[in-house]
């Protein structure tokens, strides 16, 4: 009943085409704000999800690129490989310890000679991507394993079998194949047996066990303790913007094929930090619109509502009344808009199907607090307007 | 509720009450609950102004007002609201209806504004007392000053009080509506043990007074 009065008495309607300008302009910014939402959830959905990924981590192998001006300073200081351990996208990070000795490897078969001057490097294990048994070293074991690049064998069995007239050869032969190594020593050389027991995707050198390693440059290094050149780091997302734009900022360069997709990633996020923007931009206007249409309402009205007061209407009674008139709307705005947007999210799921990329049908969580936050400020900026008013006028 | 005055003057007419005396204005005064009390005075020496400050329609005064002990001035938002609500009710001279509610939606308004005191049909019974059944449903700027004047006392009599402030309520009634209104009044306040403060221009018979005061 005192409701009823009090529509009566504090009519919204003066101002119709204004409220119905509020309530379009801030429909349209929910509606842009949450389908920014919407679209970087689907979009890290994408990049991130099992469904969408080969593996979950990614290798890069990083290294100064070789230019005029770094010929012969391509070492990496103590300071770069920490800063680059700092960032975020890097998850771990590896040093590739090069040799600091001269190697060859010589075939011990007849049917397959070769002889190859050589160079080793070595990498902390859980960068690699071979699981052999035979990966281990110690000065008792009478052989050296190594693991070469795939590239090396497609390389020979593509390119230089076929013009030299010789064999191809598979890995198994070439894992069986012996070899000698050798290495040149202050007086002389010392030689070894070694053994290839993997190939690898992901680092191209000629790796041995960092074990090996450590003992060998100890023994037989020539130079001083030489700075790594190469690194590899393990990260989530290669194609990460961030991790492109630091390694051109730093002059360092990686596999470009990994990190290709950064270019896309680079203009989704600008539409939709676009799409932020308006839509932030429209929530203010159309807030502002709000507030401005509960202070006309409540200017127009003033008389009854000195009245009111002044016959006893407390001014939460007309608070807790003007926010029944103003709120209801706004959560009717953002039902609406949710619903929309959870039509489009179906279509655009059904679609992406076709495509085999595979988003949620249903819309993410995060759009969902996103409504509800919107809705929480909303709130507070209707009670602040209406206490402001009505205070004005108590 | 003790209602305790102390050495109140409004300040517009301090300058003429300092030259004369008063009962009221730079006075010390008490009054009791359930008392009835008559403030005669003659135009222009502050009626309204009596009756705005002690219903904290306005401030600018000199002294101090106590309701149960508590400064007026202390009394504010919504415990000025539940005091109007519970405490005080009051026939302007002016009136104040809303002219684009009807008579009943006038009454009807101060009646649910608190937990309602009395049940909706009283509105009906007390109209008829008062002869004014006939303009329940008229919005209230089309009704008479006299009419009116009988709506804005219904109203006041709907809700909750242990005082009633009344100011010239009735100066457009003939003797006959003088003496119903009065009698309704005086049974509703009589049933509330509630006390009245009538102010007028003119000596008067409509409530046995216990105390009459000159401003």
């Amino acid at each position: 009943m005192l409701n009823q009065l009090l529509k009566k008495l504090i009519k919204t309607a003066s101002g119709r085409a204004r409220f119905l300008m509020a309530v379009a302009g801030l429909s349209v910014a929910l509606l842009l704000i949450l389908s920014a939402v919407q679209i970087q959830a689907n979009y890290n959905e994408l990049l991130y999800s099992k469904t969408n990924q080969d593996s979950v981590a990614n290798f890069l192998v990083i290294n100064k690129s070789v230019t005029e001006k770094t010929v012969g300073a391509t070492n990496l200081s103590d300071a770069d490989i920490a800063d680059l351990k700092a960032q975020p996208f890097v998850d771990e990070l590896g040093v590739l310890t090069p040799s600091r000795f001269k190697v060859a490897a010589q075939s011990i078969s007849d049917q397959i000679p070769f002889y190859s001057d050589i160079f080793f490097e070595s990498v902390p294990d859980e960068f690699l991507d071979v699981q052999t048994a035979d990966w281990k070293w110690d000065e008792n074991v009478n052989y050296i394993p190594m693991i070469v690049p795939n590239q090396f064998l497609d390389m020979y069995n593509f390119g230089f079998a076929t013009s030299q007239d010789l064999p191809q050869l598979t890995q198994d032969l070439v894992k069986n194949l012996p070899m000698e190594i050798k290495i040149k020593t202050a007086d002389g050389k010392e030689r070894y047996y070694g053994k290839v027991v993997g190939f690898s995707d992901r680092i191209s050198s000629v790796l041995v066990p960092q074990t090996f390693m450590d003992w060998a440059n100890a023994r037989f290094g020539t130079r001083e303790n030489t700075k790594p050149s190469r690194i590899v780091i393990r990260t989530k997302d290669p194609g990460n913007p961030q991790l492109t734009s630091y390694l051109s900022n730093h002059g360092l360069t990686t596999d470009a094929d990994k990190t290709r997709f950064s270019k896309y990633r680079q203009v989704v996020d600008t539409v939709v930090n676009i799409s932020w923007i308006t839509g932030a931009l429209m929530l203010l206007f159309a807030v502002l619109i709000f507030s401005l249409f509960i202070e006309l309402t409540v200017a127009s009205c003033k008389e009854e509502i000195g009245l009111l007061i002044t016959l006893g209407a407390a001014p939460k009674q007309l608070q807790r009344f003007l926010m029944k008139q103003f709120f209801p709307p706004n959560i009717i705005i953002a039902l609406v808009v949710l619903l929309i947007l959870s039509v489009l999210q179906w279509l655009l799921q059904q679609w992406l199907q076709t495509q085999h990329m595979y988003v949620s049908a249903v819309l993410s969580y995060t759009t969902l607090i996103a409504a509800a936050v919107i809705l929480l400020v909303l709130w507070m900026v209707n009670r602040f307007s209406i206490n402001k008013y009505i205070k004005r006028n108590a | 509720m003790h209602i305790q005055l102390q050495q109140i003057v409004p300040v517009p007419l301090k300058d003429k009450f300092s030259k004369r005396g008063s009962d009221v204005w730079n006075n010390n005064l008490q009054f009791a609950p359930g008392e009835w009390i008559k403030i005669k005075a003659p135009s222009g020496t502050g009626k309204t102004t009596l009756v705005h400050i002690l219903y904290k329609l306005r401030s600018d005064y000199e002294g101090t007002i106590l309701w149960n002990n508590t400064p007026l001035q202390q009394i504010t938002g919504d415990a000025l609201a539940a005091m109007r609500q519970q405490q005080v009710s009051i026939v302007f001279q002016d009136l104040r209806l809303f002219p684009n509610l009807t008579a009943r939606e006038n009454i009807e308004l101060n009646r649910v504004l608190q937990e309602p005191y009395c049940e909706s049909s009283t509105i009906d019974a007390m109209a008829e007392v008062l002869g004014i059944t006939h303009i329940l449903h008229q919005k209230a700027a089309l009704c008479s000053y006299g009419e009116q004047q009988r709506i804005a006392i219904i109203r006041a009599m709907v809700q909750p009080f242990s005082w009633l402030l009344m100011d010239e309520p009735f100066s457009h009634l003939d003797q006959q509506n003088i003496t119903k209104a009065a009698a309704l009044i005086a049974a509703e306040c009589t049933k509330r043990n509630a006390g009245i403060i009538l102010t007028d221009l003119e000596d008067d018979t409509f409530f046995k007074y216990h105390k009459t005061l000159y401003l």
